[in-house]
């Protein structure tokens, strides 16, 4: 390979401990953001398995269920707050910042004691959020936390307090985040790294950030205003003292919906970066990928009532039209992918494997997300356990089995070990299948007329579906046993992985595994999107080049 | 050639047809209906509009996910590496005329669908400019009222499966929403439509219900603590029967006693006061009266206005309300309960409106 470990700088030697609290290495951090947000799906899986196993058996008029309303209310707020905003984001922010200065080659990102402030803001605002639970009671009027619902008349506790304050502090860091890959993205390629050769995950990510500071500000400015309205006398949404009910939800959903691209574009980016490779192709398509990838961060903003549909006080038209709309973007992506293994040779790694359970699972979730766009099925499945199905489906099915492709994908660059194929199947199997259960029998229960958010049910012909729920959640529970038997075991065998060894594209390839401190000694000539297959097989035929790293751009900052 | 490109389009439609049959039956019962891949058939003109709107968006979809998943599947099975095979699969970077159409397609189907959904959309949203019946809804946590202001009747939800709604069949009703707490949302399945009812917002609908029967109803808007019990049902009568239910209501609610007098209570009996400033919970869990003579209960109702409570005691065997208070206490009034006698023992009370939320023991000695 082109490149060598740079020699180590002499110096004094530092615990270890003291170097991960004090960094500012990009990849460091970038690991650390990976395993916060892991401790936090597992701390939000927990929640939901609460939630499934208080709706295993139907309550009759008389009795009540296992998990008192007042519990299961906060359970189900923190698991969707927790996994939103504590696992996905901070999981795609890591693996953003992990490789996106690798593959356009840069040294760090723009402003590494920036970055290191955006992390360190993760952890301490998740144990705001979740320090509820041991003060009277976590938030529990739901993610969407709707006033007046979540005013103090009506959630008196403390617990939708630290939720505000939790949420406010995470939002800086996204905002810190995205402006500091913003800047890393735009004056620290290397040279030759042109904008339309920059990797699709890198692409998206951009785009992620893009939206990332224009919605969060927005979500601060709600969250103050309901905090002003909590506990300064403040009556932006209280109808009573002459607010607006509805205004908290334009202005939620107003940053609410850009939030759902900005969870599952980067999940894009990865299953962009893992199906080439693993198809021995290029991503077909490529431009029409980024202009897609445009078009929805722009068309992501002019859907966000179509949330509200049900409240009747929203221009209907519009937003079923846009929302219509931006389907189709998202289906020249699955188009593109498809096409990509077409005609490929698939390698069939743990890689791979999430990848084609992201495309199988995420079609669901765009198809059955096109019934919401119609108005007047809409008026019928929102609020019941369909919206549950859908945002599931694109989520979880989605997002996280992206983050679970991505996370066996960069496993061998971020440690130099290769986690365990056949573990690595085993998780896949028991997460794919469990997904499937846990999630498709919600689209019938929705359509039966089951409403989210209940912590109890009547109908004894619920039953047996939400059964057949719980089994799945479980299953997706004891698929991470598998997973992190792997990630220990893994991490006690010697790193002996080479630079490249999925055979891949990008730049991350070309230096060690895991890489030197500012990631580069040399880099390799860039002539495409794809220049570590163009170092290998040469560009358009032509023999590989090497350019050393003193020429090109984004040294040590 | 051509007939033999026909066979798979046939398999296709039979195994739709197979999918939507198969999923599509037993609905028969609205009060505990099966889940199936159609929704529970709609009872009413708009909803059957929404009804074959979501069959029709099914269809589209299906054939969609049987198309894409086919080519998931076909491209794993198909272009899987043979061990050996080492090298490079021709490296197409696109195809300008495919994305075209991959593009154009789908535009083209979302367009179709936006329009039949706007169209089935403005009649849903239809209001008449006379209906057959307005009743105005009112939300709180947790139950509902509906209040018949023409008929001068009112009804507000009791127990854990609330209200029931009256409704002629083959009339356009009016439905008023309002809330004066938080935002619920007025949900029956069988009308294939839910409607919030937001605090500060004055939602309205109207339906002609088609089919004569009962529907259950629930909240679907968070709400609280008791979102869950926030039930209620609508029954439809044919126009003659309604005309009867009316007379026969109006003359039931003539015979109920009028509100009892907030002054002073019987003089003698012990009175112990209650008091609620809100649906979560009595201000006071635990009461003691003295045993084998009646007593009053001074109740207090301090909640936001719109919310009713009462007090009734359980009977520890089971069964009836040993004494259930009515009339319902209003918020801003103080109505005493005369309670009569009971033996010593320890007894459950509740509010008769919140079940769930609202409930307290009364030692008897």
């Amino acid at each position: 390979m082109a490149t060598t470990t740079l020699p180590r700088a002499a110096g004094y030697t530092r615990s270890s401990i003291y170097e991960w609290l004090t960094t500012t290495d990009h990849k460091k951090i970038g690991i650390m953001y990976v395993t916060t947000a892991y401790i936090f799906m597992l701390l939000g899986g927990l929640l939901a398995l609460g939630i499934r196993a208080d709706l295993w058996t139907a309550t009759s008029a008389t009795g009540s269920s296992l998990i008192p309303a007042a519990l299961y209310n906060q359970l189900f707020t923190m698991h969707g707050t927790t996994m939103i905003f504590f696992f996905v984001m901070p999981m795609l922010a890591g693996f953003a910042n992990y490789v996106v200065p690798l593959q356009i080659g840069a040294a760090d990102m723009a402003f590494p004691r920036i970055n290191a402030l955006s992390f360190w803001i993760i952890p301490f605002s998740g144990i705001l959020l979740f320090s509820g639970f041991l003060l009277g009671g976590a938030a529990s009027a739901g993610w969407t936390s709707y006033a007046p619902l979540s005013e103090a008349k009506y959630s008196p506790g403390i617990g939708q307090d630290l939720w505000i304050l939790g949420l406010l502090f995470n939002g800086m860091s996204s905002i810190l985040g995205a402006i500091n890959l913003l800047v890393t993205i735009f004056k620290l390629r290397a040279p030759g790294m042109t904008m339309l050769r920059l990797p699709i995950f890198v692409w998206t990510v951009l785009v992620t950030q893009v939206l990332l500071v224009f919605a969060v500000p927005v979500l601060a400015s709600g969250l103050a205003m309901l905090f002003i309205d909590r506990n300064y006398g403040g009556s932006f949404f209280d109808p009573a003292a002459g607010g607006d009910a509805v205004l908290w939800q334009h202005v939620f959903w107003f940053f609410g919906h850009p939030e759902v691209y900005i969870l599952i574009l980067p999940a894009f980016g990865v299953i962009s970066e893992v199906i080439p490779v693993f198809s021995s192709k290029p991503l077909f398509g490529y431009k029409a990928f980024i202009l897609a990838t445009a078009a929805i961060g722009i068309l992501g903003f002019g859907v966000w009532a179509h949330h509200m549909f049900a409240t009747g006080v929203v221009f209907l038209a519009f937003f079923s039209a846009t929302t219509f709309l931006i389907s189709v973007p998202t289906g020249v992506k699955m188009f593109n992918w498809v096409a990509t293994m077409w005609r490929g040779k698939l390698r069939f790694r743990p890689p791979m494997l999430f990848a084609v359970g992201f495309l199988i699972s995420f079609l669901i979730g765009g198809l059955d997300g096109a019934f919401s766009a119609s108005t007047p099925v809409d008026f019928d499945i929102t609020d019941t356990y369909w919206v549950v199905s859908h945002l599931h489906y694109v989520l979880f099915g989605g997002s996280a089995m992206a983050i679970m492709a991505a996370t066996y994908y960069w496993f061998p660059k971020m440690f130099g070990r290769m986690l365990d194929d056949r573990l690595g199947r085993v998780h896949f199997w028991l997460m794919f299948i469990g997904l499937q259960l846990t999630f498709f029998p919600m689209h019938l229960l929705g359509l039966a007329g089951m409403p989210r958010r209940i912590a109890e049910y009547a109908p004894t012909a619920w039953q047996p579906l939400n059964q057949v729920a719980t089994i799945g959640a479980f299953t997706i529970a004891a698929s991470m046993l598998p997973f992190l038997w792997n990630i220990f075991t893994t991490l006690r065998r010697p790193a002996d992985q080479p630079d490249d060894p999925w055979d891949a594209y990008t730049l991350e390839w070309a230096t060690t595994s895991p890489p030197p401190p500012y990631n580069f000694d040399q880099l390799p000539a860039l002539h495409s999107e794809r220049p570590v297959f163009d170092l290998k097989h040469g560009p358009h035929g032509g023999a590989p080049v090497a350019v050393p790293v003193a020429v090109s751009g984004g040294g040590p900052a | 050639m051509f007939r033999a490109r026909r066979a798979p389009l046939r398999l296709l439609l039979a195994l739709l047809a197979t999918v939507l049959v198969l999923g599509g039956c037993a609905q028969a019962s609205y009060d505990n209906p099966v889940p199936g891949a159609l929704p529970i058939p709609a009872v009413t003109e708009t909803g059957a509009m929404a009804n074959d709107l979501y069959r029709f968006v099914l269809v589209i979809a299906t054939i969609i996910f049987v198309l894409v998943e086919g080519l998931i599947i076909f491209a794993v099975l198909r272009y899987r590496r043979r061990k050996g095979d080492d090298g490079l699969p021709v490296q197409t970077h696109g195809n300008l005329y495919f994305e075209l159409g991959w593009t154009i397609v789908p535009f083209l189907i979302v367009i179709v669908l936006f329009v039949l959904s706007y169209q089935v959309q403005t009649k849903v949203d239809a209001r008449s400019a006379n209906p057959g019946l307005t009743v105005d809804v009112t939300g709180f946590q947790w139950q509902w009222t509906f209040d018949y202001k023409d008929q001068g009747l009112s009804f507000t939800g009791q127990g854990k499966t609330g209200p029931e709604m009256v409704l002629p069949t083959n009339t356009v009703v009016h439905i008023r929403l309002h809330s004066n707490d938080v935002i619920h949302s007025f949900y029956v399945p069988a009308f294939f439509f839910k409607r919030d009812v937001i605090p500060g917002v004055d939602n309205a609908f109207d339906i002609t219900i088609t089919n004569a029967g009962t529907y259950t109803g629930q909240c679907a808007e968070l709400c609280g603590i008791g979102h869950a019990d926030m039930r209620f049902s609508v029954r439809a009568l044919a126009p003659a029967d309604f005309t009867a239910w009316v007379a026969q209501a109006q003359e039931a609610a003539k015979n109920t006693p009028s509100p009892p007098p907030s002054g002073p209570a019987p003089s003698g009996a012990t009175v112990i006061t209650e008091s609620a400033a809100s649906a979560a919970a009595f201000d006071k869990k635990d009461l003691e009266a003295p045993a084998n003579t009646p007593f009053v209960i001074a109740f207090s109702n301090t909640s936001p206005p719109g919310v009713p409570h009462n007090i009734a005691i359980q009977n520890p065997a089971g069964g009836d309300f040993l004494f259930n208070g009515q009339p319902l206490t209003q918020p801003g009034q103080t109505v005493n309960y005369t309670v009569p006698a009971l033996p010593p023992g320890t007894y459950t009370f509740i509010c008769i409106v919140h079940p769930t939320t609202m409930t307290g023991t009364l030692t008897v000695k």
